[in-house]
């Protein structure tokens, strides 16, 4: 059959991710990959705890129900946290 | 047609709103047919989300915040108390994030973030549609009848269902699309399979949940929605107005109730001049109704001569409104 001579179509975002990374190493993929993902986080942590901003997006009683997860991303908080981490750490 | 016939033909509509402008009496049908269908053997849920506590001036007790309260036989009535709920629910987050992270106490930003969005007008508004998506989501009555605060709120509800369908499926959409970086960043590194995103899963649950409950009071199959209405100038208009924008949101429009019509035999013997303008002034308008909607008329409901309160005169209602035919 014609089709099966044709290669299979890789579907979704993995597909396009693979053939956007076609010919880079393993290490720079990875770190595409990384990138990426790190990008939507920041996009998906604005849309969902928007009302930090100030830019209530996600009805409100829904962006508490994701707030556990996001806790350690939240900016500026997780950086500080650390820090205290290892002042304890260092004095314990 | 009657309101008696759309129940009994009609027994796959177990999910019943009763709309209309504040005053005209939908809680006073709600409870009416509530009462009504749990006479005829159904288990009923009657609910509210009014904060002022409506259902328990009707049944002349505080159920105000109590879950399902058992009323009579087959009938229990539910009032949301959103406050305590917004209340508890904070304190469940709070509570997540103790647990999950071994924090002594909740970290002050975190706190404050909490603090502020409970405090939104938003807050209210999404916890009251949640509390309607849970009863509704239940499943395990025969009825449901959901005795809805003013118009707007109503069609402010419906239309936050299809715009809160359309956030959180992009929302989840996103949450999915980055599973994928992961996988991908996990298999170049040669590391298992990423572990399952607890984001993804909540939002998944929130969304199924949504479309769940927006479906089921969409559904013409499903869900009945009364429109009510008086024999009165102004409210005829805004009748006419809020029927067009229903449609818009898909209400699965069923018929008008007409309520608070005056005894056509109280015009025959002596009454007081004042009266008997009244009774002039409504045939104008109950004759307006029939032009404007017609055979989509269901039920034409008596004056009573005083507050429909208690269960008795919520029975003798019921009796004019569902067995006497109107
Ligand atoms: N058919 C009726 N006869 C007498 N009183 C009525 C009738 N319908 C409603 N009422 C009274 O009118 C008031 C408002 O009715 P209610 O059902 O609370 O309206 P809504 O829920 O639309 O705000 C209540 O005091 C109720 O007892
Ligand atoms: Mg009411």
């Amino acid at each position: 059959m014609a089709d099966a001579a044709k290669p299979k179509k890789k579907g979704g975002i993995l597909g396009v991710f693979k053939d956007i990374v076609y010919g880079m190493s393993s290490h720079e993929m990875t770190r595409h990959a990384v990138r990426t993902r790190a990008s939507m986080e920041h996009l998906f942590i604005l849309i969902t705890m928007g009302d930090l901003l100030g830019v209530p997006i996600l009805p409100p009683y829904y962006s508490l129900r994701l707030l556990p997860y996001v806790t350690p991303q939240i900016a500026g908080w997780k950086r500080r946290m650390l820090r205290e981490r290892d002042v304890t750490d260092v004095l314990g | 047609m009657s309101l008696r016939h759309v129940f009994e033909s009609q027994p796959d509509r177990r999910y019943v709103m009763f709309g209309g402008k504040g005053g005209l009496g939908k809680t006073t049908l709600s409870a009416t047919s509530a009462f009504w269908l749990a006479r005829q053997g159904k288990r009923v849920l009657l609910f509210s989300v009014d904060p002022q506590a409506s259902l328990s001036d009707i049944f002349q007790r505080d159920i105000f915040g109590k879950g399902p309260v058992p009323i009579m036989e087959n009938l229990w009535a539910q009032e949301v108390d959103a406050d305590r709920r917004i209340k508890d629910y904070q304190e469940e987050i709070r509570k997540k994030i103790l647990d999950m992270y071994g924090f002594e106490k909740v970290p002050e930003e975190i706190d404050n973030y909490i603090a502020a969005a409970s405090a939104e007008p938003a807050m209210e508004e999404s916890a009251i549609f949640d509390a309607v998506v849970d009863i509704i989501v239940q499943g395990d009555y025969d009825y449901y009848i959901y005795d809805l605060v003013p118009l707007g709120h109503a069609l402010y509800y419906l239309s936050m269902a299809k715009v809160y369908d359309e956030w959180i499926n992009k929302i989840t959409k996103l949450r999915a699309d980055m599973g994928q970086y992961d996988q991908v960043a996990a298999t170049m590194r040669r590391e298992e399979t990423v572990q399952e995103d607890a984001i993804l899963s909540e939002l998944i649950y929130i969304k199924e949940r949504i479309n769940a409950s927006s479906r089921i009071l969409t559904d013409k199959a499903r869900t009945a929605f009364f429109f009510v209405v008086v024999p009165e100038e102004m409210i005829i208009l805004d009748t006419k107005k809020a029927a067009e924008l229903f449609a818009k949101f898909d209400v699965p429009l069923s018929g008008y109730i007409v309520n608070r019509v005056l005894p056509p035999d109280l015009g025959a013997g002596t009454i007081p001049p004042y009266l008997r303008n009244r009774i002039a002034m409504q045939k104008k308008y109950l004759d307006e109704i029939k032009g404007t909607f017609g055979h989509e008329v269901l039920a034409y409901v008596p004056e009573m001569e005083r507050d429909v309160t208690g269960l008795g005169m919520i029975e003798r209602l019921a009796r004019r409104l569902f067995e006497e035919g109107s």
